[in-house]
């Protein structure tokens, strides 16, 4: 039994009743495949190894959750600096809608996790149970005891790859040293840690060996926007309509260069036909225009009847790159970028605040009034940091205690300290307000605090 | 196969407006699951904690681990008194721990020596709100508020004025004599020569 063709008004994968068609994406050959696979790998190196390289004392990337410290690259972000994950994460998006007006979903099909996971998965039910058409068939028919051992290797492999990967994940979040502590301990010791793990892997394994493109076609929210973000000067996946129709065998007389060999059917992975134009369900992942680029190669024809190109390019029109969409979206993004610079460049390497003493606000002693201040130094940065304290306010009679030496703050740590103004009853009949430097003596930051001095009366 | 043109999959809705109709295409079945899953978690979930009470209702049982958390942390929780500040006086652990609070905190008036400038001398044998180290913690903790010294028991909490008060208290030796201090003067020596001030 075939597989349904492809239409534009169904989802492929879905058959009329609402139950779900399995396809069986055939194995493609071609620059592109090899060049996906490259990338692939190159990622999953990427993701495996960015917990276990050190910068500056702490993995490259360590979202420490328990201690409120975010390790990025050497940067480290307390929870203070969290207003510049709005510029991380919209960053992101912006940055995702321009590729996508210059190249189309080049994301979906180079760079998205799901698709790197799921070429593998593809790579490794290749390789246990063989090609599609072997795997279709048993699928269709009794299946061999071979054909079910190999079935349960896969979904064994499928577990081990899912458990990897959820295992890094965790590792993100913990560090690897304390990874491999939890898991050299009993489950119940680490139960949170554990679930969670297995949750992850769960879901994992659950995409590898049954949801798969369903992830991209029907929950992924990104490829329902394709239509809003791209224009037909926008590079994407399509079929040369001018040069491939009309279809026919070679040697039919005033056919295209067409031969409605299905071989770009049947190696997609989402089961649509690319000849019926751009669709949302394309993920972009070339293995197409390597198939057909094969095809036409053994015909001696030009490769490229499909290729990426522009809307315009395909119906012969002149290829922009350049227009008021990319120019408006690129000032934009350049704008995004220098504030984003800018904002964790001044991020200060340290919090201060100065507070006033819970109690009275000031007290009077003989001809001295006190007004009395709580000081927290948070050292923001993972190496010891000193602060030198300098107090001034108008009067002359003003004295400061507290801090005249100079302050040490461990890495990542918090001091207190009480601050205790005082000033010639005489001399001060009104607020004034004291200011407090707090220099650091490594960074060339400055913090000043600004607080009132008051008294009876004022 | 037959080709993209045969349209047999086409489902149409038979409403139209502006010429415009809709396609009626099934949602797929795991999607309606996911919908019908729900629903039965739901039933169960009423039945469960709405009907039967079987289970406690998470709000309620959050509250009752907080009730349970709230009295662990209270059992077992030995009585203050002087003897064991006495002790913890000689602790070097506790000692070094409160001293680091003290020399954060309470240095700025008592000075590092503890020999006090804005706020009095803490070494010597006179007090001015009782001399126990009971009394001491509750001073820490409530302040003198109009003589300046602040409350810090919502700004220390309790295991670090105990710190703070076996720190000092490393300075004395239990059976001392505990002499009532003269109404104090910041900022001056404390007169402390009057025989008369015994108490």
């Amino acid at each position: 039994m075939a597989l349904p063709a492809p239409t534009l008004e169904t989802v492929t994968t879905i058959r009329q009743d609402g139950s779900r068609q399995f396809i069986y994406p055939a194995a493609v050959r071609g620059p592109f495949t090899r060049w996906r696979a490259l990338v692939g790998v190159l990622l999953l190196a990427v993701y495996a190894l960015l917990p276990w390289i050190p910068v500056n004392g702490n993995p490259a990337v360590f979202l420490d959750v328990a201690h409120r410290r975010f390790h990025f690259f050497g940067l480290t972000f307390v929870t203070q600096d969290l207003w510049v994950a709005f510029f991380l994460i919209s960053g992101l998006g912006f940055s995702l809608f321009y590729i996508t007006a210059l190249l189309g979903r080049i994301w979906c099909g180079w760079g998205c996790p799901q698709t790197v996971f799921l070429d593998m998965v593809r790579r490794f039910e290749r390789w246990i149970q063989g090609d599609s058409l072997t795997r279709q068939r048993s699928d269709q028919h009794p299946t061999s005891a071979t054909m079910g051992l190999r079935k349960a290797a896969t979904q064994v492999v499928f577990a081990l790859f899912a458990l990897a990967i959820a295992h890094v994940f965790l590792s993100y979040f913990v560090s690897i040293p304390r990874l491999y502590e939890m898991m050299r301990r009993a489950p119940g010791e680490n139960w949170g840690s554990f679930v969670f793990v297995f949750l992850v892997a769960t879901a994992l394994w659950f995409d590898f060996a049954w949801f798969r493109e369903q992830f991209c076609i029907v929950l992924c929210p990104y490829g329902r926007l394709q239509s809003a973000l791209i224009d037909s000067d926008t590079m994407v996946i399509g079929y040369d309509n001018q040069r491939g129709e009309p279809r026919g065998r070679k040697g039919t007389p005033d056919a295209g260069d067409c031969v409605d060999c299905h071989r770009c059917v049947s190696v997609c992975p989402v089961g649509i036909d690319i000849r019926q134009g751009l669709q949302m369900e394309c993920i972009g992942c070339a293995a197409c225009v390597d198939a057909c680029d094969e095809i036409m190669s053994k015909l001696e024809r030009p490769k490229g009847l499909v290729r990426y190109d522009s809307r315009n390019g395909f119906s012969g029109k002149p290829r922009r790159i350049i227009r008021p969409r990319i120019l408006l979206y690129t000032a934009l993004l350049l704008l995004g970028a220098t504030a984003m610079t800018f904002s964790i460049s001044t991020l200060r390497p340290v919090t201060v605040s100065l507070t006033r003493m819970a109690g009275m606000p000031y007290i009077i002693t003989g001809n001295e009034i006190r007004n009395q201040y709580l000081l927290r130094v948070l050292n923001k940065r993972n190496t010891p940091q000193h602060f030198a304290l300098t107090l001034s306010g108008d009067p002359k009679s003003l004295r400061w205690s507290g801090g005249e030496e100079v302050l040490e703050v461990a890495p990542l740590g918090e001091m207190m300290r009480t601050i205790v103004v005082e000033a010639a009853r005489t001399e001060v009949h009104e607020s004034f307000p004291v200011e407090l430097k707090v220099q650091s003596l490594e960074h060339r930051t400055q913090i000043k605090k600004t607080v009132p001095f008051v008294g009876p009366g004022y | 196969m037959k080709s993209p043109s045969e349209d047999n999959d086409r489902v149409l809705r038979p409403h139209t407006y502006d010429g415009i109709q809709e396609y009626d295409q099934r949602l797929p079945n795991w999607w309606l699951f996911t919908l019908y899953g729900a629903i039965a978690f739901s039933l169960v979930y009423w039945v469960f904690y709405h009907q039967w009470h079987a289970g406690l209702e998470p709000g309620v049982a959050v509250e009752s681990e907080l009730r349970n958390n709230r009295e662990l942390a209270t059992r077992g929780a030995v009585v203050l008194d002087d003897a064991l500040m006495w002790k913890k006086s000689q602790d070097a652990s506790i000692v070094d721990a409160g001293k680091a609070t003290f020399q954060a905190y309470c240095v700025t008036c008592h000075l590092p020596t503890l020999t006090g400038l804005i706020g009095p001398n803490l070494i010597d044998e006179y007090w001015l709100h009782g001399g126990r180290p009971t009394e001491v913690i509750n001073t820490i903790t409530n302040g003198e508020v109009t003589k300046g010294m602040p409350s810090w028991g919502p700004v220390l909490g309790k295991q670090k004025i105990v710190e703070v008060t076996a720190y000092i208290f490393s300075f004395h030796h239990e059976g001392e004599p505990i002499k009532q201090a003269p109404p104090w003067v910041p900022g001056q020596p404390m007169q402390v020569t009057t025989p008369t001030a015994g108490n």
